[in-house]
C-alpha cells in the first residue's frame, strides 16, 4: 500500500526531527508571544531603562572617573548595572502570568515545560540586550569610552553574559513565581549563582568597553562563559517541567 | 607581636567552636519550641475527644 | 538516628577532640613563618572539608527527591546543608582570623575564601528560599531544583575565583600544600571529631525534621476535631 501523495513513511529520525521542530516552534511562539505582551506596555523595559540610564549617569557624576579610572571600572559597573536592570525584567517573567491564571493555562497548553521556559527566556534576552544597547550608548558618551572600535567582540561578550543571566534568572523566576517576597529573594537567589558568568564578563568587558583588544590570556574567561552558559542552558531544559509544574 | 599570634589563635579557636555551638543552641531551641507544640496539640485533642464524648 | 547512636559521635568526637588539642597546642612545634597562629589550620580545613561534604550530600538527596518524591529526602537535605552551613561559617571567620594576623586585614579576596563565601551565600540562599514556601511538597520540590543549580555552580565558583585570582595575585591565605607530614596526619586526626559532631547535628535536625511532620499530621486532626 503506497502512501498518499505529499507525505512520508513515519521513521524513528524523521519523528524526532518533528519533535524538535514542534519544540522549537512552540518556543519561538511563546518568545513572540512575551515580546509581543513587553512591547505594548513596554513597563518592565521602561523601568530597567531607566534604572541602568540613572545609574550610569549617577556614578559618572558622583565619581567623575579618569580615562585609568573608567578602564578599571567599566566592565564591574556595567554588569553591575546590567544585571539590577534585568532583574526588574525577569521578575515579570513568569509573573506577567499570574492575573487571570494565564499560568494554569500555559502549563496546560499542549507545549512542553521546557519549550515554555525556553521561549521566555529567549524574550528576556532580547529585552535584556535591548536595555544594554541603549545603556552603552548612553556609556559611551558619558564616559567617554569608545567601545564602537571593539563592537563585535564587545557585542558577543553580552550577548553570551546576558545569556547567562536570563537562563539562571528565567529558571529562577519559574521556580519563586508563587512565592511572598518574590522580587526580593529573585536576586538575592540569582546573583550567587550567577557570579563565574558575572565575573568572566566583567574581566571581558574591561578592555572592550574602552575600546581595547583582548589580550589573549583572556580568552579563558570567554570558555568560562561558553561553558557556563552550555551547562546552565542544558540544566535548566532538564529541570524546566520540575520547576514550573512538580 | 608574638604575643598578638598566640592572641588570636585563641581567638580562632574560639570563634570555630562559638559558630558550632550558636547552631546547636539553634537547635536545641528548636527541639525545645516543638515539644511545647506538641503538648499544646496534645492537649487540645484529647479536650475536643473529651468534649466529644 | 537514634539517640544511643548520636550520644556515642558525641563522646567519640569529645575524646579524640581532647587528645587532638592537645596535640595541637601543646606537641606541635611552631610553624616557621607563621607562628602560632598557623595551628588554626587543624580547624580551618577540616571545617571547609566537612562542609563540603555536607554540600555533596545535600545535592544527592536533592536528585533523589526529585525521583523518587519521598519527603525523607528533603529532610536530609536540608539538615545536611544546613550542618554545612555551620562548618563553611566556621572555616570563613577562621580564615578571616588568621588573615588578620598574617596579612594585617580583616578580608581579603583570596581564591579559597571567596569561593567558601560564595557557596556560604548560595546555601543561605537554599535555606531563606525553604521559608518562603509552606506547602511541604511545594517546598521540597523548589528546594530540590534550587539545590541542584547551587550545587553544579560550586565547582564552577571555585574555579572562575582561582582564575581570577591568578590573574591579579593578592595575599593568599594559605599556600600551597607543601606541609610537613606530621601536619598532614593531625589534620585527617581532626577532621573526624568534626566530622562525627557533623553526623551527629545532621542527626538531631533530621530527628526534629520528622517530628515537625508528625505535628503537621496532629495540627491537621486538631482541626479537624
Amino acid at each position: 500500500m503506497t502512501a498518499p501523495a505529499g507525505t512520508q513513511p513515519d521513521t524513528a529520525p524523521r519523528v524526532a526531527a518533528r519533535a524538535r521542530r514542534g519544540f522549537l516552534r512552540s518556543a519561538l511562539t511563546i518568545a513572540a508571544k512575551d515580546l509581543r505582551a513587553e512591547l505594548r506596555t513596554k513597563e518592565a523595559l521602561n523601568a530597567s531603562l531607566a534604572f541602568s540610564v540613572v545609574i550610569l549617569l549617577l556614578f559618572s557624576f558622583a565619581f567623575d572617573p579618569t580615562v585609568e579610572e573608567t578602564r578599571a571600572l567599566a566592565g564591574g559597573l556595567l554588569w553591575l548595572v546590567f544585571a539590577f536592570a534585568g532583574a526588574l525584567i525577569l521578575n515579570r517573567s513568569f509573573a506577567r502570568e499570574l492575573p487571570n491564571d494565564c499560568l494554569d493555562a500555559l502549563i496546560a497548553a499542549p507545549i512542553s515545560a521546557s519549550a515554555l521556559y525556553l521561549g521566555k527566556a529567549l524574550a528576556n534576552w532580547l529585552l535584556l540586550m535591548a536595555v544594554e544597547a541603549v545603556s552603552l550608548a548612553v556609556f559611551g558618551v558619558f564616559y567617554n569610552a569608545p567601545w564602537t572600535r571593539q563592537w563585535w567582540p564587545l557585542a558577543g561578550v553580552v550577548a553570551l553574559g546576558t545569556w547567562a543571566l536570563t537562563v539562571v534568572g528565567t529558571l529562577f523566576s519559574a521556580l519563586t513565581v508563587n512565592l511572598r517576597l518574590r522580587e526580593l529573594m529573585l536576586p538575592l537567589l540569582v546573583y550567587p549563582v550567577l557570579i563565574p558568568a558575572l565575573l568572566a564578563a566583567i574581566q571581558l568587558c574591561g578592555p572592550l568597553a574602552l575600546g581595547e583588544p583582548l589580550a589573549s590570556d583572556m580568552m579563558v574567561w570567554v570558555r568560562l562563559l561558553v561553558g557556563f552558559d552550555l551547562i546552565f542552558t542544558v540544566l535548566a531544559l532538564m529541570l524546566a517541567e520540575t520547576a514550573l509544574v512538580g | 607581636m608574638d604575643e598578638r599570634n598566640f592572641l588570636y589563635m585563641f581567638y580562632g579557636f574560639l570563634a570555630a567552636w562559638l559558630i558550632l555551638a550558636v547552631y546547636v543552641a539553634a537547635l536545641v531551641g528548636r527541639e525545645r519550641r516543638l515539644q511545647r507544640e506538641m503538648e499544646n496539640l496534645r492537649r487540645m485533642i484529647e479536650e475536643r475527644q473529651k468534649e466529644a464524648s | 538516628m537514634r539517640e544511643k547512636m548520636l550520644i556515642v559521635f558525641c563522646v567519640l568526637a569529645a575524646i579524640l577532640l581532647a587528645y587532638n588539642l592537645y596535640v595541637i597546642l601543646l606537641v606541635l612545634p611552631d610553624e616557621a613563618a607563621q607562628g602560632p597562629i598557623f595551628r588554626i589550620i587543624f580547624f580551618h580545613v577540616p571545617a571547609a572539608w566537612t562542609a563540603f561534604l555536607g554540600f555533596l550530600a545535600a545535592a544527592v538527596a536533592s536528585v533523589l527527591y526529585l525521583v523518587r518524591k519521598d519527603l525523607r529526602y528533603d529532610a536530609f537535605a536540608v539538615a545536611v546543608t544546613e550542618v554545612g552551613l555551620a562548618f563553611a561559617a566556621a572555616n570563613l571567620v577562621t580564615g578571616m582570623i588568621w588573615a588578620r594576623i598574617i596579612w594585617g586585614i580583616w578580608w581579603t579576596w583570596d581564591a579559597r575564601l571567596t569561593s567558601m563565601l560564595v557557596c556560604w551565600l548560595l546555601y543561605a540562599g537554599y535555606l531563606m528560599l525553604r521559608h518562603a514556601v509552606e506547602e511541604p511538597t511545594q517546598r521540597a520540590r523548589i528546594a530540590a531544583v534550587f539545590s541542584i543549580f547551587a550545587s553544579v555552580d560550586v565547582p564552577i565558583v571555585f574555579f572562575s575565583i582561582r582564575w581570577w585570582r591568578t590573574q591579579h595575585p593578592q595575599p593568599v591565605v594559605w599556600g600551597g600544600g607543601s606541609m610537613d607530614p606530621a601536619y598532614w596526619n593531625t589534620l585527617f586526626l581532626n577532621w573526624v571529631p568534626l566530622l562525627l559532631l557533623g553526623l551527629a547535628m545532621a542527626g538531631i535536625r533530621l530527628r526534629q525534621e520528622r517530628r515537625r511532620r508528625e505535628l503537621e499530621a496532629l495540627r491537621r486532626m486538631a482541626h479537624a476535631l
